[in-house]
């Protein structure tokens, strides 16, 4: 990170479930010390049914999701169809791969299409791509992967899938200093896009209740 | 409609002068065939072949001048491969029928080009199931249940006609496939040929040469039944 | 001997880099940039967009400019509040703003604020932070009225309400207490002129007035000096002398006689 940069000290998380994917993530941006916004939207669309969530530098992450943005808007006007999670990921893959030296952004791709369903790929600092069927990201992570492999099950419904990353994302809210705020949460399945919103009074609490 | 001479109309000719090509989009795959005629007894079978795998998933068949198929069927695969690293999905038939469409087009524009002799026959299994389609050297490519190019082309097409293509499975369409090559090939007046077949089925989305067992059995039943009608005659 | 002339070429050139290294090595200080030490500040409202700005631009300790325009103009409904470097962010709106004219007028149609958003933020991004202007756009487009701030290395955020500059905790402090959906017209103003007031006398880098600049439906209204908190207070003591105070010793008038001497004509035969 530069000094000055914007920040995206962040806690996302992706799922798969029987029907599609189901994304969260914190709203905290921060620049230092400062929260520049508390109600950020860090899910951000690609296409119908594509989502990234990004982590990292925000104007890096901001500047690959509009390119990606673009060619895949190219991609279903010159090919007649949406394009896959997988070539959406692809495509994030690439600038992030070949920008690596000039780049800090960690990038999840989910969504779901017509071949694979729902489906989550995970590209992390160094550029490379994972295809998981969840994945967390953002410096608030490390903190709920004992979370994530304890209660993550294949095949959820989209209600528990909703509670999991809802529980994860409060979670990891509440272990790192740079993620806060709200959480919102975005779930695809076939039948399209539902956001949600929580917040910051209504984020789920553990054994420290207030 | 007359042109003012791009060459079209002789690169048209070179390719209705070549051995006969014909592909068949049928129920579950797709089936190519080509007569290719033989120059020298001193040549290798299946050396030189006229069709050519271009990604797992795609065939093309050539007919016209050889080398101008071959250049085609190198751009097609040089397509199909920067697709696949682009969007990470192996290239849809209609995408590639119209990469090679325009690159072929592009090459009667010019002087300092000639058109291809050469049309070529562009059979594909991807998501949207089978599909076959077929560039001329003006560059128009239309897609095809079935189409046949070259020498025996009309006979052969009024033979794929007489096929109920949307029943027929790839098994049977090979057979079909080498019984119309058979037929349209003129022993008389025409160089021995070498009969060249291959399939792509919905099952192995694969473009594979079709196995020898079944491609001889294929060519016994394409000479038997000629036999039968000359008999009948 | 020939010398020839060479035609500059266009793009960069660094060749002034490695000189200027060696002379800060040696000592010699290089030239600051001014830096307008802000409070910028700006509210989405019922009806419209509500922009303010203080006046102040310092360059180190020293007060540049005390009563500069922070408020700049994109297009004839977007405006845009600036901070960082008075130059950069005076030349990236000066710019993007003739982009976007010319864009009107190949258009035929009404710009919009996520063009102007797009357009600045990518050319923010492109010099990657060296182009140090923060932004506030705000505006009203067929969307309605719209804000957007953007950062530095070119990163932006969509909010109904936002605060730059070194004062921006200030200001954003008075928005947290104050703000809410849909106030109207003058609460709007008032609450964007608490807000800069806030940071003109809480942060060092921020002074002098309030700019103002209200963006709705077909209509801006711009106050420049809308407050000015910091007039100076007439001296209660006037020390002009008065008339005479220097008496007059002696005086002598003379008279001046100009000799004006012909040209004589050169003898050219």
């Amino acid at each position: 990170m530069k000094p000055g940069e914007v920040n995206l000290g962040t806690s996302l998380m992706a799922v798969t479930f029987k029907g599609g994917i189901v994304i969260g993530a914190d709203t905290r941006t921060t620049s230092g010390p400062y929260i520049v916004n508390r109600v950020t939207d860090k899910l951000t669309p690609i296409h119908d049914r594509i989502f990234a969530c990004r982590s990292g530098s925000a104007a890096d992450t901001q500047a690959i999701a509009d390119i990606v943005r673009l060619y895949s808007e190219m991609y279903s006007v010159n090919f007649g169809e949406d394009p896959t999670i997988r070539t959406a990921a692809a495509l994030f893959h690439d600038i992030c791969y070949q920008n690596k030296n000039a780049l800090s952004a960690g990038i999840i791709v989910a969504g779901w299409d017509k071949y694979e369903g729902g489906s989550v790929y995970c590209i992390p600092l160094g550029g490379s791509l994972h295809k998981q069927p969840f994945a967390t990201a953002g410096s608030g992570s490390t903190y709920v992967y004992g979370y994530c492999d304890k209660n993550f099950r294949e095949n959820m419904t989209q209600q528990e899938a909703v509670d999991f990353v809802k529980n994860g994302i409060a979670l990891s809210i509440s272990r790192d200093g740079s993620s806060g705020g709200c959480i919102r949460i975005a779930t695809i399945t076939e039948a399209g896009v539902d956001k949600i919103f929580i917040p910051g009074d209504q984020v789920p609490t553990f054994w420290n209740k207030s | 409609m007359s042109s003012i001479g791009t060459g079209v109309e002789y690169a048209a000719k070179a390719v209705d002068n070549s051995g006969t090509a014909i592909g068949l989009r049928v129920k579950d795959g797709i089936v190519l065939a080509v007569e290719k005629l033989l120059q020298s007894k001193l040549l290798v079978p299946i050396s030189n072949r006229l069709i050519q795998t271009v990604d797992t998933h795609i065939g093309v068949a050539t007919a016209g001048l050889l080398a101008d198929g071959r250049h085609i069927i190198n751009r097609a695969r040089d397509e199909a491969e920067s697709f696949r690293n682009n969007y990470r999905i192996q290239i849809p038939g209609k995408v590639i029928a119209d990469r090679v469409g325009q690159y072929v087009q592009a090459y009667t524009l010019y002087s300092s080009v000639r058109p291809f002799g050469s049309s070529a026959i562009i059979g594909a299994v991807d998501n949207e199931g089978p599909q076959l389609y077929m560039i001329e050297p003006s560059g128009v490519y239309w897609g095809y249940y079935g189409c046949a190019i070259g020498k025996g082309k009309q006979v052969a097409k009024t033979e794929i006609e007489k096929l109920n293509l949307s029943e027929l499975c790839v098994r049977d369409a090979v057979n079909a496939a080498a019984k119309i090559i058979y037929t349209v090939h003129d022993d008389s007046k025409d160089k021995a040929f070498e009969l060249e077949l291959s399939w792509i089925t919905n099952e192995t989305k694969r473009h594979e040469f079709v196995p020898r067992e079944i491609a001889e059995e294929a060519e016994r039943l394409a000479k038997d039944s000629l036999n039968e009608e000359m008999e009948d005659d | 001997m020939v010398t020839r002339l060479e035609q500059p070429r266009g793009g960069f050139n660094f060749d002034n880099f490695q000189r200027n290294v060696s002379l800060e090595q040696k000592g010699i200080r290089i030239p600051k940039p001014i830096k307008t030490g802000t409070t910028i500040a700006a509210i989405i409202y019922k009806d419209g967009v509500c922009l303010g700005a203080d006046t102040r631009a310092t360059s180190g300790p020293i007060v540049a400019d005390k009563n500069c325009a922070k408020i700049h103009y994109l297009a004839p409904n977007i405006y845009c509040c600036g901070a960082g470097t008075a130059a950069d962010t005076e030349f990236t709106t000066a710019l993007i703003s003739s982009q976007l004219e010319l864009h009107r007028l190949t258009t035929g149609r009404q710009t919009r604020l996520s063009t102007a958003r797009s357009m600045l933020c990518q050319m923010l991004f492109k010099y990657q932070g060296h182009v140090s202007a923060a932004l506030i756009i705000g505006g009203y487009d067929v969307n309605g009225p719209n804000l957007y701030s953007v950062m530095p290395h070119g990163s932006v955020d969509n909010v109904p309400f936002m605060t730059m500059g070194s004062g921006s905790l200030a200001a954003m402090a008075v928005f947290e207490r104050s703000w809410r959906k849909d106030l109207e017209r003058q609460e709007a103003i008032d609450l964007v002129k608490d807000a800069i007031d806030a940071g003109i006398f809480n942060d060092l880098g921020s002074g002098s007035n309030v700019d103002i600049n209200v963006i709705e439906k077909d209509k801006v209204d711009i106050y420049r000096n809308y407050y000015k908190p910091n007039e100076r207070a007439p001296k209660e003591k006037v020390y002009k002398f008065k008339r005479g105070t220097t008496p007059i010793l002696k005086e002598s008038i003379k008279d001046i006689l100009v000799i004006t001497e012909g040209v004589e004509a050169m003898d050219i035969s």
